[in-house]
């Protein structure tokens, strides 16, 4: 295809002008059809490339770079099942309710972030990120990574939850929510499992709810944290588990998932990684939710 | 008796007076030998004082320094004197802090400001017995000038400001002579109260301080305090004009008390009375309606308040802002808000020096806020303190303990000792606060808080003639005294807000000091009125 438009750019004028130098206007014609069946070619080899990512990806709802072109507003929940936020926060006391996260820049949450899409997905949060002040400064795309301002900001009661992330300097990641019923939580795993929560009720069947957590496990200490061997160990097992399911889980995406595909992409394996996992993590960034996560590690 | 033993009883008479004369005679003769020893001893002495004091030139009390001469001479600052300048000849000008004789040497350490240096001076050839004599009995806080040597020491001197020099005094003179009783000594002064209580030391109480104030003021600690202050008001004024906002003045005398009438000052006026200003809000708000779109000031403010409290003078700094906005009153609050972290900034990037000074006497947690400020609905913090056991009315006002309780479980969730906090009922602000458009129980009107403690009261005002007439009856306010200040909306008039904070509370709760007085220069309370 290419190669007609160019040849189409060099015959234009010179062959076809007529002694005038107006061109001829069936010749005109000829080229707008042209153009015209060129845009539709292109049109449909997007839309076939959007259905390819589509059907390679299990349970996708929705593919956020096919919906731009087929100009679809909603996008269903992925997740469904009744979550009640008075029942797993408390008691709503007629004001909103904060989750207050406080992380290091020097190691961005990944998995937090891809979460707190979800939740916006499912609930009216309240986003705000802040610098502490025993931190001097932080890169731009850290102060913009929950997405831009709601135009309701000004009206905090207006939302269902809060989301405050807090740049600071701290050893460890800790989220606090209700100082007075709650110890702080630590350690993005485990503010993870607590967002996640807030999603999807958890397996109720015990073996799987296991099988989740210790994918999160899996993620955070030999992943992110582990060895070269130990990740190359954790890896072969995700290959295995991918054999088997779409998800690591099961048929369905879970926490397994978000967590494991933030610590493959934040230590670098993924290149390195056997097929069936290349695969998966193609399968994650075709789900709009990752691909933000991505870009904050460039 | 016969005649013969009268005789010699008389004789014997005679004989024993002799005897006590001649006793008394010859004590006198012993006392007078005593003395003229004496005498001719201390003749003695003093010839050869004045024989041997080969340093007479080089030491004693100027003459008063009425401008006699232009001396051509650098004086080195203590600050400066460091190992670069080791064996370097120099003069300085400094207070005498200290001074002790130790046989043939006399230790000083001389101030100035937060800065000092211990100096020698010792028998040798430079300086004479007499010298060292004269050193050691300098009254403290004299004012000296002295010619020294640097040089570099071995071990640190720990209780300096210059730990790793020490200067060898050729030459001192005396400026100004301090009276010998000083009516408090500086290393009480800035001794912590808790280790005075330990080591039975003694420290000064508060009122001997501000009776003494000149004195109290030469501490590191006060010097450190009042240098970090005018940080603040300069980084006020930078921040504020880097923003576009044109400084202005406004009449401390005013014809109407404006907040409401109790606590004003009132003076005699000619013939009649005007009042001090509470606070410089009508005229802020009237350079607004005459289009000066953002402006400040930095004034005095007076409040006849009978209260006698740690946070409270009749008369401070008032740092006032005013700013009209485009469509929501957020736009003020953010540009305050960011004035303000600015200032955190400023203070926490520049004046570290100063604060670590300050903490050395006063210990306290270093200062910590979010940027950009956290901002917490009425709603929310009344939410937070019902569920630590508070029981309040949705409209109910803060009390002091609960704004303090607030702030405490604040900095426990967000671990940040300043923040806002929105949208205040409305039955509990001034009658000029706008009312929030979609809910009459609440206001547009925020406080802000540091370490619990509210710095600033602000809100939207409301600029329509009509609907402030309104508020003011709603209020039992007499219209004719707020005549002038309806009218000033009268002529279309922007929407706008503001607020202000007072710089001795700013200071006070930055440092983490106890008292508003320790950061205020002269504070003036309903118990004070002087220095």
């Amino acid at each position: 295809m290419p190669m007609y438009q160019q040849q189409q750019g060099n015959s234009c004028s010179s062959e076809h002008a007529l002694q005038n130098g107006e061109v001829d206007p069936a010749v005109k014609a000829l080229e707008a059809r042209q153009d015209e069946i060129l845009r539709k070619l292109y049109e449909l080899k997007a839309a076939v490339e959007g259905l390819a990512k589509t059907v390679t990806t299990p349970d996708a709802d929705l593919d956020l770079t096919v919906s731009s072109s087929l100009s679809s507003q909603s996008s269903t929940a992925l997740f469904t099942g009744t979550t009640d936020l008075d029942a797993l926060l408390g008691k709503d006391l007629g004001a909103l309710r904060d989750i207050v996260i406080n992380a290091n820049p020097a190691q961005p949450p990944l998995t937090l972030l891809v979460l707190h899409r979800l939740l916006c997905e499912r609930y009216r949060v309240l986003s705000t990120v802040h610098v502490h002040s025993s931190v001097s400064s932080v890169p731009p795309q850290l102060l913009s990574c929950l997405g831009p301002r709601h135009p309701d900001s000004h009206s905090r009661h207006m939302f269902q939850l809060g989301f405050t992330l807090i740049w600071k300097d701290v050893p460890k990641l800790q989220m606090k929510f209700s100082v007075r019923n709650m110890c702080p939580i630590d350690g993005e795993a485990n503010v993870a499992r607590f967002l996640f929560k807030l999603l999807a009720p958890h397996p109720s069947e015990p073996a799987l709810a296991t099988l989740v957590d210790s994918w999160v496990d899996t993620a955070f200490f030999q992943l992110a944290e582990g060895s070269s061997e130990e990740r190359a160990t954790a890896l072969r097992d995700l290959g295995s588990a991918l054999g088997r399911s779409a998800w690591l889980s099961g048929p369905e995406l879970s926490l397994a998932d978000v967590a494991c595909y933030c610590c493959v992409l934040q230590s670098g394996s993924a290149p390195s990684a056997p097929a069936n996992v290349r695969r998966w993590i193609k399968s994650c960034e075709n789900l709009g939710y990752f691909s933000h996560a991505k870009t904050l590690l460039q | 008796m016969t005649k013969e033993s009268a005789q010699s009883a008389a004789e014997e008479d005679q004989q024993a007076q002799s005897k006590k004369a001649l006793k008394k005679q010859q004590k006198e003769a012993e006392k007078a030998a005593k003395k003229a020893e004496k005498q001719a001893k201390v003749a003695a002495e003093q010839q050869s004082t004045e024989e041997d004091d080969f340093a007479k030139d080089r030491y004693g009390v100027s003459a008063l320094v009425q401008s006699q001469q232009k001396l051509d001479r650098k004086l080195v600052r203590v600050q400066d004197l460091t190992p670069e300048k080791a064996d370097q000849l120099i003069w300085l000008r400094a207070r005498v802090h200290t001074s002790r004789a130790k046989g043939k040497q006399c230790f000083l350490v001389l101030r100035q400001q937060q800065f000092n240096v211990q100096a020698l001076v010792a028998v040798g050839d430079r300086a004479s017995k007499q010298m060292v004599k004269f050193a050691a009995n300098i009254t403290k806080e004299s004012i000296v000038d002295v010619e020294a040597a640097v040089r570099k020491v071995e071990q640190k001197i720990e209780s300096c400001s210059q730990q790793d020099v020490e200067l060898h005094v050729e030459r001192i003179f005396v400026i100004s002579q301090a009276e010998a009783r000083l009516p408090l000594q500086l290393e009480d002064a800035v001794r912590p109260d808790g280790e005075g209580e330990e080591e039975s030391r003694a420290t000064v109480n508060q009122d001997t301080r501000l009776d003494n104030r000149v004195i109290d003021l030469r501490t590191t600690t006060s010097q450190a305090v009042f240098r970090l202050q005018s940080g603040v008001c300069q980084l006020f004024r930078d921040t504020l004009t880097k923003k576009g906002f044109v400084e202005i003045q406004t009449p401390k005398i005013i014809s109407a008390a404006s907040e409401g009438g109790a606590n004003v000052f009132t003076v005699s006026y000619f013939k009649t009375s005007a009042y001090l200003a509470q606070s410089p809000q009508l005229y802020k708000q009237m350079c607004i309606c005459a289009d000066f779109d953002k402006v400040f000031c930095v004034g005095p403010v007076f409040r006849a308040e009978d209260s006698n409290t740690h946070r409270h003078l009749t008369e401070f700094v008032g740092l006032d802002i005013e700013m009209a906005f485009n469509y929501h009153y957020h736009e003020v609050i953010e540009s305050i808000t960011d004035t303000m972290v600015q200032i955190f900034k400023g203070l926490r990037d520049n004046f570290q020096t100063e604060i670590q000074t300050v903490n050395k006497q006063f210990p306290s947690e270093p200062f910590k806020f979010l940027e950009p400020t956290l901002r917490l609905e009425y709603t929310e913090g009344v939410a937070m303190l019902r569920e630590a056991g508070v029981e309040m009315g949705d409209e109910d006002d803060l009390s002091t303990p609960n704004e303090k309780l607030l702030g405490r479980l604040v900095k426990e969730k967000y671990d940040t000792d300043f923040y806002v906090l929105d949208k205040y009922p409305l039955a509990v602000r001034p009658f000029y606060t706008m009312p929030d458009p979609h809910n009459p129980k609440y206001s547009n009107s925020y406080d802000m808080f540091m370490r619990g403690e509210e710095i600033l009261s602000g809100a939207q005002r409301v600029h329509d003639a009509q609907l402030l007439t309104e508020r003011a009856q709603h209020h039992q306010i007499d219209l004719e005294k707020i005549k002038s200040y309806i009218d000033s909306f009268r002529y279309g008039a922007p929407p706008h807000a503001g607020g202000g904070i007072g710089l001795e509370r700013v200071c006070m709760l930055y440092l983490g000091l106890h008292n508003v007085r320790q950061t205020s220069m002269f504070p003036r309370d309903p118990k004070r009125l002087t220095p």
